[in-house]
């Protein structure tokens, strides 16, 4: 596609890169087609190819972003499923973190807006604090109508209860069980160990179980998708900076096999970290180390032989091999490309594993999508429930937590992270949630 | 008396129209005239006759594509193609016996000018699906061409289409181009015997929604089988539905064995093999069960496949009378005892109970077919646009005047 | 690429339009904001691009009703949107002009099993059709390379074909019936679950309209089943003569493929690249060759196919041995188009098709033009039905190489039409082939074709500067101009 950057503007990394990936795009309109708000409302202006001409528009005239351009990017799902679809290539998925970061920059948003970003920024990557909210949130569930807009379904999506701080969150090694094969760093996350402790324990058991040493890391934070995702460029640099920081500090202990994320979300963010920090001469090189060691935990798991270690009496429901319906998280799917390993893991474990229709479309959750596009979250959702209903599973199992936390309450089955059954069948307690 | 004008060459059709719009004279366009008693009677001093444009002139076998003048003989072109195993995939029907003249007269000219459509018609289209370009003269006496000789083109609107089915009321076709295709090397019909109506077009559905890849489906009951010329039809002494399978010879007989497993539950089943399917679906495309009983009126009735049995079943118990079904049940032919008005609110008012459709009276007295409408009568907006792309192809109604609607 | 004049007049009642149109359409739906135009300003075609004067994405067929009534009555312009991947420029906007937006028009009506059709709204994509019916073994056959994404609406609008139209049809072939709204506002439903209506072939006439003649709110499909198998072959070749011969002797035995496609180096590169199908890198051209029907007839035809494949030269041959495997075959092909945008940052998207026994010549003075020009060309045809689509690659960004690829590729279309051929097989004229339509037609078969268009629209307001290069006044058209009438003439033969 044309671009009119002058020479000038050209010299600025990041226009360069936005002029690379504006020309690979041919505008042959395919990323519509698989495009989450455009599929729900229609408009060019809701797909990734209308972004891509907003945001052109926006950086060759070196204009502030303006409410409309503000408006249809705040839509995007950042899902990727674009870039799954693009036969020309084109990276959206940078284009529009730029955007975001312009749109930080440049466009005030209102106060509330304001009030929510900077309150969700600061407790969601906060373990302690977000657990404290959700504890808040539940104890104000009755009074959840006085809640102003958005806030509102923040409070509504409270879980019943607030599991407490598990052991696992301390920095600390797990030693390998039998003869150690690879020695890993788990990513423990933030969201999710408050919403779901058992997720990163089971991961663990896994890990040990089939020969690897896994190592909680001192230092390491949120992986940064969250604020990087609302643009917020300072706070992205220095958390993802902290943890290249806190994971070198591990491979001085000694070799490190790789960065095992179970949250597929921080996993493509983590797996980012070079190009997050590629202007950046004295970290470059380091981020692209950290971004090149990190797998999700399929990944890892794929290569290990789980086969031997699945129990004889396999899993069962009312002693029949549970079906499974494994919904595939965009950014396992779309951001990482991964999607053969999880239902290989579930179909060697003894699993009936089955996909919905629509597999590409996203769930709505996004990350902080469901607070802050609540209509159109909530819209998607109640579309891949349906989707997965049909399926006629037992129980779903994902491979992200916000996935899992947007479909659990959506769709009357339970729904589980996919070690966590991987991790029954080979003898790991029963999930609860199964009941 | 009537005067007739029989143009030699393009140019000599270009002014023969252009005469007639000058000197405000409407003509009868015709080439063999096996089908003048189809459509509204039209009033004209002058008959066009075509059949001095005729030949196949540009014939490419590799290409899958012919040339022909506009009044060729259907029997010549067949003749040419089948000479190269190849045919015209809609299967143009013989309505020449069927409306009182010769048997295997008729020209692709007149079959186009109908859009014709034999049982092939539910897998390979219909004339409006193989006509790919053609030269003609509007009636406003000046030539003009559209589409190509290439069967891939969208350049330009499909006039194509426009002509296909317009009986000569909007220009005279000199030349057509044809998109031909291969023949099968073998054809085969499977006949499933005894069952009723509604039951027959369910069988028949099963096996077009199948992916056998049906050529033919058609179902006669009882008393139309009779008349058949094919022994294993009628001598049947019970309805029989009849689904046509054609293509290599392994395909052939791997899909008769499947289609019959398939439709044993509609009845027992027998299969017929080449001469025998030909008469049959030849007999099917050109109503000839319904040719000897000269008096009664004819429709044609192309309706939703299901209701077929439905819409049959209701004009009966009102008129009385005989029909049978082709294209899956979706092509209703009914032959009905003579009355004034041909019944015609019975089966408009059964059709329009089945979801809708067209209705067309094929065969009835002058009269009849002056009095009341051959066609589905059309709604206001659409007459309106009807009239005006009449106007903007034949402004002074020279071209069949009223064959098809009064004032078109 | 000169677009009608803008009638200042129409300009200046723009705030008005807008309210209007607010007035019947609620909510977004109206998007009026230059920088929200922006995204709208062309299609798939990205050579041309204007500036709409307002978007209007209506959710019903009473909205465009009272919105086209509307434009009727006060005489603005309406260009009719679908999902803008037309390769011609079909949905380039008009700066007078009220782009009308399907987009909304998502939903499945009906799926009707027994009668073998689908009801849909015209904003359903291609391949949705297909994903709705294929558990019960159905689809619907035409299959545009842009099926992900393009609508059944505009593939009407544009009679699309795609790489199983010879065997199957163009959607032509497979439109049952339409519902359309006419520029008066007036609905009219042409066609339905049953075959050829009878009045003249409005649904004929309407698809490949190009969104001249109507907006298409509601379209009945044909769905087919399935063939029990499908294979396909890979089969490279070192010339493009030998391809081109093999796929005239594929024809010529009587067999009808289908689909057969080709694709000269450097698109077997480009696609290479990005689908990784296992295509020979090493080859000049490769078709793909696909056969279905039962087991017995396939399995019949590939030995046919192979041997014919092998007399022609054939230099590697694979089949596929599984449907992943002829699937991935396919997604190289289907991708071509866009997966040239990884070799060049931009395209020109030719569209001719010629008789086939010209295909040799037409290869051989394309890369003559090729090198003239000094601009590459990727091929990639649809061989069956000698449809080709020659990829010029351009840099829009360098000064002159816009005016040198459409330069060249109205050689290539006027090439096509001097072999014999024609401009456009399933893209449509659009804008983009619009000035070359004299090359093909006389002044008198454009004007019967116009005249036709004046018929449904009088005043030429649906799709302004499209498919036809002079547009001539209704009121002029219609007049009667009858030559050498007065004599009756010596030489015609009469009774």
């Amino acid at each position: 596609m044309q671009t009119k950057f002058s020479p000038a503007q050209l010299a600025d990394p990041h226009i360069e890169t936005a002029n690379g990936i504006l020309r690979a795009c041919v505008h042959c309109g395919f990323c519509t087609a698989t495009c989450p708000s455009y599929v729900l409302l229609g408009d060019e202006l809701d797909s990734p190819r209308g972004r891509i001409y907003l945001i052109k528009d926006m950086l060759e005239n070196e204009r502030p972003a303006s409410a409309k351009l503000v408006k249809h990017v705040d839509r995007c799902l950042s899902c990727l499923s674009c870039m799954t679809t693009c036969p020309s290539g084109v990276h959206y998925m940078h284009l529009v973190d730029h955007a975001r970061t312009r749109i930080a920059e440049t466009y005030v948003r209102p106060w509330p807006e304001r009030l929510l970003r900077a309150l969700l920024a600061v407790v969601l990557p906060r373990p302690s604090l977000f657990r404290l909210a959700l504890v808040g949130a539940r104890l104000a569930r009755p009074f959840k109508g006085l809640f102003p807009g958005r806030l509102k379904g923040l409070v509504a999506m409270a879980p019943a209860s607030v599991p407490g701080p598990s052991a696992l969150d301390r920095p600390q090694v797990f030693p390998a069980q039998g003869v150690p094969q690879r020695r890993v760093a788990l990513l423990t996350g933030c969201a999710q160990r408050v919403l779901r402790p058992a997720i990163n324990e089971a991961t663990v058991r896994l890990l040990t179980r089939l020969g690897c040493e896994v190592v909680v890391a001192e230092g390491v934070g949120c992986c940064a998708a969250l604020v990087h995702h609302m643009g917020r460029e300072a706070e992205t640099d220095a958390q993802v900076k902290a943890n290249i920081a806190a994971f070198e500090r591990v491979m001085e202990g000694g070799a490190l096999d790789a960065i095992v994320v179970n949250a597929s979300g921080c996993g493509t963010m983590v797996k980012d970290y070079g190009h997050v920090l590629r202007t950046e001469v004295a970290w470059a090189e380091r981020a692209r180390r950290v971004a090149a060691l990190a797998r999700d935990v399929s990944e890892v798991l794929v290569e290990l032989d789980l086969g031997t270690l699945v129990t004889p009496d396999k899993p069962g429901i009312d002693g029949e091999p549970p079906v499974v319906a494994y919904h595939s998280a965009c950014s396992l799917r779309h951001g990482q490309k991964i999607t053969k390993e999880p239902k290989r893991l579930l179909a060697d474990a003894g699993f009936e594993v089955r996909e919905p229709a629509e597999a590409h479309l996203c769930c709505g959750s996004a990350g902080t999508y469901n607070l802050l596009q609540p209509e159109l979250a909530s819209a998607l959702g109640a579309r891949k429930a349906d989707r997965l209903a049909a399926t006629g599973a037992q129980v779903i199992a994902t491979g992200n937590i916000g996935c899992l936390a947007q479909m659990t309450g959506a769709v009357g089955i339970p729904v589980v992270h996919t070690v966590e059954l991987l991790d029954w069948a080979m003898g790991g307690p029963r999930p609860p949630e199964l009941g | 008396m009537t005067e007739t004008l029989r143009p030699e060459t393009p140019e000599q059709l270009r002014e023969a129209v252009a005469w007639a719009t000058s000197a405000d004279t409407p003509l009868e366009v015709a080439a063999a005239g096996t089908k003048r008693v189809f459509g509204r009677p039209c009033q004209t001093s002058h008959r066009l006759d075509l059949s001095g444009l005729a030949g196949v002139t540009d014939y490419e076998p590799a290409e899958l594509v012919m040339g022909v003048g506009a009044a060729t003989p259907l029997a010549e072109i067949e003749a040419a193609l089948a000479a190269n195993n190849q045919q015209l995939a809609f299967e143009p029907p013989d309505f020449g016996p069927l409306l009182g003249a010769a048997a295997g007269a008729g020209t692709i000219g007149g079959a186009i000018a109908c859009n014709l459509a034999g049982p092939r018609r539910v897998k390979a289209g219909a004339a409006r699906d193989h006509i790919i370009g053609f030269h003609a003269v509007s009636g406003r006496g000046e030539d003009f061409k559209s589409g190509g000789r290439v069967v891939k083109n969208v350049t330009g609107f499909d006039l194509s289409k426009l002509m296909a089915g317009s009986f000569g009321t909007l220009a005279v076709m000199a030349d057509v181009n044809l998109k031909v295709m291969p023949a099968p090397e073998r054809t085969r019909t499977v006949l499933v015997y005894g069952a009723e109506d509604g039951a027959a077009v369910k069988a028949l559905a099963q096996a077009l929604g199948s992916a056998f890849d049906v050529s033919g489906a058609a179902h006669l009951p009882a008393e139309v089988a009779a008349g058949s010329g094919v022994d294993y039809v009628a001598g049947a002494g019970r309805p029989v539905t009849a689904v046509r399978i054609e293509g290599t010879g392994a395909s052939v007989e791997y899909r008769c064995q499947a289609i019959r497993e398939n439709l044993a539950e509609f009845g027992d089943t027998e299969e017929l093999h080449s001469s025998n399917s030909v008469t049959l679906w030849s007999e099917v495309a050109g109503a000839a069960y319904f040719t000897a009983e000269a008096e009664t009126q004819v429709w044609r009735v192309s309706a939703t496949p299901g209701a077929g049995p439905r819409l049959a079943a209701e004009v009966r118990a009102e008129t009385g009378g005989r029909a049978y079904y082709d294209w899956g049940g979706g092509l209703v032919w009914l032959a009905l005892p003579p009355r004034p008005d041909a019944a015609h609110e019975v089966v408009r008012g059964a059709l329009a109970a089945a979801g809708g459709g067209h209705a067309t009276l094929l065969r009835a007295a002058e009269s009849v077919r002056a009095a009341f409408p051959v066609f589905e009568p059309q709604g206001e907006a659409l007459k309106a646009l009807s009239a005006r792309i009449k106007d903007a192809f034949d402004p002074k109604r020279v071209l069949n005047p009223g064959r098809m609607y009064a004032g078109v | 690429m000169r677009m009608p004049e803008p009638d200042a007049a129409v300009l200046a009642r723009r705030g008005d339009i807008i309210e209007q149109l607010r007035a019947i359409v609620p909510g977004e739906g109206v998007i009026v904001d230059e920088d929200e135009l922006r995204a709208y300003e062309c299609d798939g075609l990205t050579a041309y691009r204007q500036l709409p004067m307002v978007v209007v994405l209506p959710e019903t067929t009473e909205q465009i009703s009272r919105v086209l009534r509307y434009c009727h009555e006060t005489g603005v312009k309406i260009v009719p949107r679908g999902a803008g991947t037309s390769l011609s420029g079909g949905a380039l906007p008009v700066a007078d002009a009220i782009t009308l937006g399907l987009g909304k028009f998502k939903r499945i009506l009906e799926i009707d099993y027994e009668n073998r059709s689908a009801v849909v709204q015209p904003g359903v994509t291609n391949l949705a059709i297909t994903e709705a019916v294929e558990h019960q073994g159905f689809y619907y056959a035409p299959d545009p390379s842009s099926q992900i994404a393009c609508t059944i609406g505009g593939n009407v609008a544009e009679n699309s074909g795609g790489v199983h139209s010879l065997k199957y049809g163009l959607t032509t072939n497979n439109v049952l019936g339409v519902e359309v709204v006419l520029m008066t506002g007036e609905v009219l439903r042409l066609g339905g679950k049953h075959l050829d209506s009878g009045g003249y072939d409005l649904l004929g006439v309407i698809t490949g309209s190009e969104g001249l003649l109507g907006v298409i709110t509601e379209v009945t499909v044909r769905i087919l089943q399935k063939p029990e198998t499908a294979r396909a072959f890979l089969i490279g070749f070192p010339s493009n003569e030998s391809a081109g011969d093999c796929v005239a002797a594929i024809i010529a035995a009587g067999i009808i493929p289908a689909g057969v496609e080709m694709m000269d180096k450097p698109a077997i590169h480009a696609v290479e690249d990005f689908v990784h199908a296992g295509y020979p890198r090493d080859v000049e051209a490769l078709l793909i060759v696909e056969l279905d029907g039962p087991e017995a007839e396939v399995a019949d035809l590939i030995a046919r196919v192979q041997a014919i494949a092998e007399e022609t030269g054939a230099v590697t041959i694979r089949i596929s041995q599984s449907e992943d495997e002829r699937l991935v075959f396919w997604a190289g092909r289907k991708a071509a188009f866009p997966a040239v945008g990884r070799i060049s940052p931009d395209y020109y998207c030719m569209d001719g098709t010629i008789p086939r026994r010209a295909l040799a010549t037409v290869l051989k003075r394309m890369a003559a033009m090729s090198s003239h020009y000094s601009l590459r060309v990727a091929n990639v045809f649809h061989a069956g039905d000698g449809n080709l689509h020659p990829l010029v690659l351009y840099d829009a960004n360098e000064p002159g190489e816009l005016e040198r690829a459409e330069a060249f590729g109205a050689d290539i279309l006027k090439l096509c039409v001097e072999v014999g051929g024609v401009l456009t097989g399933e893209h449509g004229v659009g804008v983009e082939k619009r000035d070359l339509m004299g090359v093909m037609f006389t002044e008198d078969d454009l004007k019967h074709q116009q005249r036709l268009k004046c018929a449904f629209d009088p005043d030429g307001l649906l799709n302004p500067g499209k498919v036809y290069p002079t547009l001539h006044r209704c009121a002029e058209l219609g007049r009667l101009h009858v030559s050498g009438g007065q004599t009756r003439f010596p030489d015609l033969p009469r009774f």
